[in-house]
């Protein structure tokens, strides 16, 4: 198969066939894997570029689970670096921020054995008492699979008691890799794939928008890649709701896959430009700049993504891992590297309703200070 | 001279000369006063203000316009001669085919064309050499076997006074039966509407019927004749052009061409475009073009940076990158950044590395401090190490030996050293010509010349963000010099302060340019400026996607510049791999350290390993190589 057959799959409107996806990940050219991807994004969002104003709380990194890429969880309270937020702590990080208030609050945590499930309510209702509009956005559907099983309740259950609390929609983490060759070597004691996928049956059937994500980079193959993305697409063929999908580079540091080096950022807009072309059905890919730093991030909004996630602000999972991007970004920053790759910047809500249009022009040169690496020094090395 | 336009007036120049005052002078006047911003200047600052899109259009002499990308000429103005001219002729106390020397008044080229293609036709192929003087020298250096080409006012004044003198206006008549060009309002295709030409025509009806007056006012202030002067300016100098003049002038274009003086130039009018649908190439012909290894214009290179996507430059680029490179190997050097010191009298707006001599954290390395530094080099594999610093002022030319000698000795390292900056630094310290300079570092063990500094190689880029700098002839100057010495050197770009995409563009045909001549650059990296609180300047036009372009684009116009280098230094490693999708077929350095990037806050490192990890991933094989691109290690 070549890349002008699936051109003209594309062009006929025909979905890309596992074979399809695998030539896509394996053609020497990714420019030119990248340019098809530009088309498709370019035919749904043509210019458009989003982001929003977010921000990331982790209340708990205390997990049961033992997951092989995780530099974040630590396995029980009381060891080391374990942390578990108190409710007014959590809160007060979005109390700190009323001058600025974020659209959305992103909240992921560790599996945590020993928090009554009235924590999270309490922790989701607090928020929304502090600030009622914001968008909740919490919980992976590892968790959600957690807090069924550990607490004894149906999925459906445990969403529409977080739904009362206050929870809008989930985020799209713990996906990993579907394929059990890779998922039980990395991940085996957490939500299957299955379960995974049920979780956001279930949220969709309850009319809870969600997101999807993929960890790659480590030990899996461009076919478990593949599989991953078209399990995703015929969960959206049956109920729509996804909104994005997030491809999440594997980071090394710290974790007990630290022996393997992170994925290059070649192999990083080449994921990005094939989900979007596998994944027709899902409109919106992120390019995570937290993952790929900002930098590629603005290559990957020509490669097939029109979303840069939003200013974060306090990102700890990537940290802890190794990442060299900055924790938040402001969105000065955000609109100006969509408008230095030709794109115009929109700044969203959570379901990409339009909040602020911003023109197409650069800003005025002085308006802001682009590159601040400063504080990502690194020591002499010797090959 | 200085960029206008933002008030919407048509930008004029002018060169002051008093043929072409009858052309220019309506101008100033109402009604075309309040559409036009008129600047009078030399011959070469109208030329550069032109070139670097200051103004729009420039009444210039034709040989300067030569080398104008996309050349066009208002019909109808000119200042040329139909026969006798008066004001360009040839003196000398012997018959003139029989010279052997002739001096001549440097700052007219296209006089000095005409003279040569004259005297070479006259003479079979024969001509005089030729030697530049002041003018008033020039005809005091007539005698024997030297004459001079005299023009303008002295050329008036001296009539009758040497027994044989040949008027270059009646001569061209002679020998190609057409009338002469001397100059003529000159842009770039597309910069005048019908609206402007109309402008400049009616302006030449109100300057022609004030010859006498302007005649008269400068006989009085130059104290010649004003007889004389009113029949020069009514009948000697001609202002029409139509066709048969524009049969002259091409013809001077294609002899100068073919005797290698001026660039290959077509006269083409502005209204040559006008009432035609459009007959540029269509977007896609023209990528095609390039990607077949066609050498683009200057012209069609702003047309891709204007119109061509990421991708389209992208495939272009890598296509001309395989072409050159087909074994799919992407080179890297291991090699060592060290600068020995950072003393610098420059003080460019957007270094945040130099100090001032005396400052508390000036400094200057230490043999010891050098000795360490390169033992590693020597240590990790290096072959070679790029040695720059800022300008130190009591560094003298015998320090500089005395390391260079030393290094050599005690280290068998490549020494890639000294930007043309420093070189031209060293050459005022001691009062020496650039050759000497070059010659002496280069006899205690120079290799090759690093290309920094070279910025954007456009004037009035240069003198904003680096006054104290050198100029882009200078810069050019050294690189020339080099290269016929037999040094091979890099050359760089520094965008992203004030530059605009047609400096970029024009940087990259002075470097084409100058690499015809000389075959001298190895290759070509470029970046943008790194903005740190440390500099005084903001930053322009940047970002990733703008580098990857900016990247294609050399590889593409750069036709006979082998290699094309990746930035990854001050990109990053990421996004340095990408750009070997983009045009590049070399990685850089290996990184030790490099001082000046990293206190503007870029700093990354990267190791061998972790670089040809990153080279494979992105689809090619690697090899580490030395300074001349030659592979010392299987490509693997």
């Amino acid at each position: 198969m070549t890349l002008d057959a699936i051109r003209e799959k594309l062009h006929a409107r025909e979905r890309l066939s596992f074979e399809d996806g695998v030539t896509l990940f394996r053609h020497p050219d990714v420019v030119a894997v990248g340019q098809l991807a530009n088309e498709v994004r370019e035919g749904l969002h043509g210019d458009r570029t989003y982001f929003n104003r977010n921000m990331r709380i982790e209340v708990t990194n205390v997990c049961v689970a033992s997951c092989l890429f995780c530099s974040f969880a630590k396995l029980e309270e009381g060891a080391p670096d374990a942390h578990t937020m108190k409710l007014q702590e959590a809160w007060s990080e979005l109390e700190a921020r009323l001058e600025d208030p974020p659209a959305e609050i992103h909240i992921v945590n560790g599996l945590h054995p020993g928090l009554p499930f009235s924590y999270y309510e309490e922790l989701l209702a607090g928020f929304k008492r502090i600030k009622p509009d914001v968008h909740m956005k919490c919980f992976t559907a590892v968790e959600i699979h957690f807090f069924a099983t550990h607490y004894g309740m149906t999925y459906l259950e445990v969403l529409q008691r977080l739904r009362r609390a206050g929870l809008d929609s989930l985020p799209g983490g713990g996906a990993e890799i579907f394929h059990p060759e890779v998922r039980s070597r990395i991940a085996h004691d957490k939500a299957t794939a299955d379960e995974y996928l049920e979780v956001h049956r279930v949220a969709h059937g309850i009319g809870m928008k969600t997101n999807a994500t993929m960890l790659y980079g480590h030990i899996e193959t461009f076919e478990h890649r593949v599989d991953h993305l078209i399990r995703l697409r015929t969960l959206q063929d049956e109920t729509g709701g996804l909104q994005a999908f997030i491809p999440l580079a594997f980071h090394p540091d710290g974790n007990a896959m630290r022996n393997l080096l992170a994925p290059t950022a070649v192999d990083a807009l080449r994921t990005v430009a094939v989900s979007r072309l596998l994944l027709h059905n899902v409109p919106h890919v992120k390019a995570y700049w937290v993952s790929m730093t900002p930098e590629v991030a603005q290559i990957a909004l020509r490669f097939g993504a029109d979303d840069l996630d939003g200013t974060i602000v306090h990102e700890t999972i990537y940290r802890a891992a190794g990442s060299r991007s900055p924790s938040g970004l402001t969105v000065d920053h955000l609109v100006r590297l969509i408008q230095e790759a030709g794109r115009v910047p929109v700044e969203r809500d959570t379901f990409y309703s339009v909040v602020r249009e911003y023109p197409r022009a650069a800003l005025p040169e002085s308006a802001v200070k682009v590159r601040d690496r400063k504080a990502n020094k690194h020591l002499e090395v010797l090959s | 001279m200085t960029a206008q336009g933002v008030d919407g007036r048509l930008r004029v120049a002018a060169v002051s000369y008093l043929n072409a005052r009858p052309l220019y002078e309506g101008l100033d006047r109402e009604p075309a006063s309040g559409r036009v911003r008129l600047d009078c200047a030399s011959p070469s600052e109208v030329a550069r203000g032109l070139a670097e899109d200051e103004v729009d259009v420039a009444l210039m002499p034709v040989a300067a316009a030569a080398s104008l990308g996309e050349l066009r000429i208002v019909r109808g103005c000119a200042v040329g001669a139909h026969g006798a001219v008066r004001s360009v002729v040839l003196v000398a106390e012997r018959p003139v085919d029989s010279l052997q020397e002739l001096a001549v008044d440097l700052s007219s080229r296209t006089s000095i064309v005409l003279a040569r293609l004259v005297l070479r036709a006259r003479g079979r192929g024969r001509e005089p050499h030729v030697l530049g003087s002041a003018p008033r020298d020039a005809i005091a250096a007539v005698g024997g076997a030297r004459g001079a080409l005299v023009i303008g006012d002295p050329a008036l004044e001296i009539e009758g006074r040497f027994p044989y003198s040949l008027d270059l206006g009646l001569a061209w008549l002679e020998l190609t039966g057409l009338p002469f060009v001397f100059a003529a309002w000159c842009g770039r295709k597309g910069a005048l509407s019908i609206e402007d030409e109309r402008l400049l025509e009616n302006a030449k009806l109100a300057g022609l019927a004030r010859r006498d007056a302007i005649a008269d006012a400068h006989a009085a202030r130059a104290g010649q004749s004003a007889a004389s002067l009113r029949s020069y300016l009514n009948d000697a100098v001609r202002y029409d052009l139509g066709d048969e003049e524009r049969r002259g002038l091409q013809r001077f274009y294609d002899e100068a061409a073919k005797s290698g003086l001026l660039p290959q130039a077509d006269v083409r009018f502005f209204d040559d475009d006008r009432g035609k649908v459009s007959s540029t190439e269509s977007l896609d012909t023209l990528l095609a073009r390039a990607a077949d290894g066609e050498r683009l214009s200057a012209a069609q290179g702003e047309r891709l940076v204007a119109d061509a996507s990421l991708f389209d430059l992208g495939l272009a680029a890598d296509a001309v990158r395989k072409r050159k490179h087909p074994l799919e190997v992407v080179t890297y050097i291991v090699d060592r950044n060290v600068n020995y010191t950072n003393v610098c009298t420059t003080s460019c707006r957007f270094c945040a590395f130099y100090r001032p001599l005396g400052h508390p954290e000036a400094w200057v390395l230490s043999r010891e401090q050098l000795a360490r530094k390169l033992q590693e080099v020597v240590d990790a594999g290096g072959v070679q190490i790029l040695l720059q610093g800022g300008l130190h002022p009591e560094l003298r030319i015998e320090w500089y030996e005395d390391l260079f000698r030393w290094i050599k000795r005690e280290f068998r390292l490549g020494l890639h050293a000294l930007s043309p900056e420093e070189i031209l630094h060293i050459g005022r310290l001691e009062g020496l010509g650039v050759r000497a300079v070059l010659e002496r570092l280069h006899a205690a063990g120079l290799d090759s010349v690093p290309g920094g500094g070279a910025e954007i190689l456009v004037d009035r880029v240069r003198r904003k963000i680096a006054k104290a700098k050198c100029t882009s002839d200078e810069w050019l100057g050294v690189m020339r010099v080099a290269h016929h010495m037999g040094l091979r050197s890099s050359a760089t770009m520094m965008y992203g302060t004030v530059d605009t995409a047609r400096d970029r563009v024009g940087h990259l045909m002075k470097i084409r340019d100058l690499q015809d001549e000389t075959r001298g650059f190895t290759a070509f990296f470029c970046w943008d400026f790194q903005h740190e609180s440390g500099t005084r300047i903001e930053s322009g036009d940047s970002g990733t996607v703008l580098y990857l372009r900016q990247q294609a684009i050399a590889r593409i116009l750069l036709d006979n510049v082998d290699h094309v280098g990746a930035s990854w230094v001050t990109q990053g490693p990421e996004v340095g791999q990408v750009a070997l999708r983009f045009g590049a077929d070399d990685f850089g350095s290996v990184m030790f350290e490099e001082n000046v990037v990293s206190s503007a806050g870029t700093t990354f490192c990267m190791n061998a390993e972790a670089m040809e990890r990153r080279i494979r991933a992105a689809g090619f094989k690697a090899a580490r190589r030395n300074v001349h691109y030659d592979w010392l290690t299987q490509p693997s």
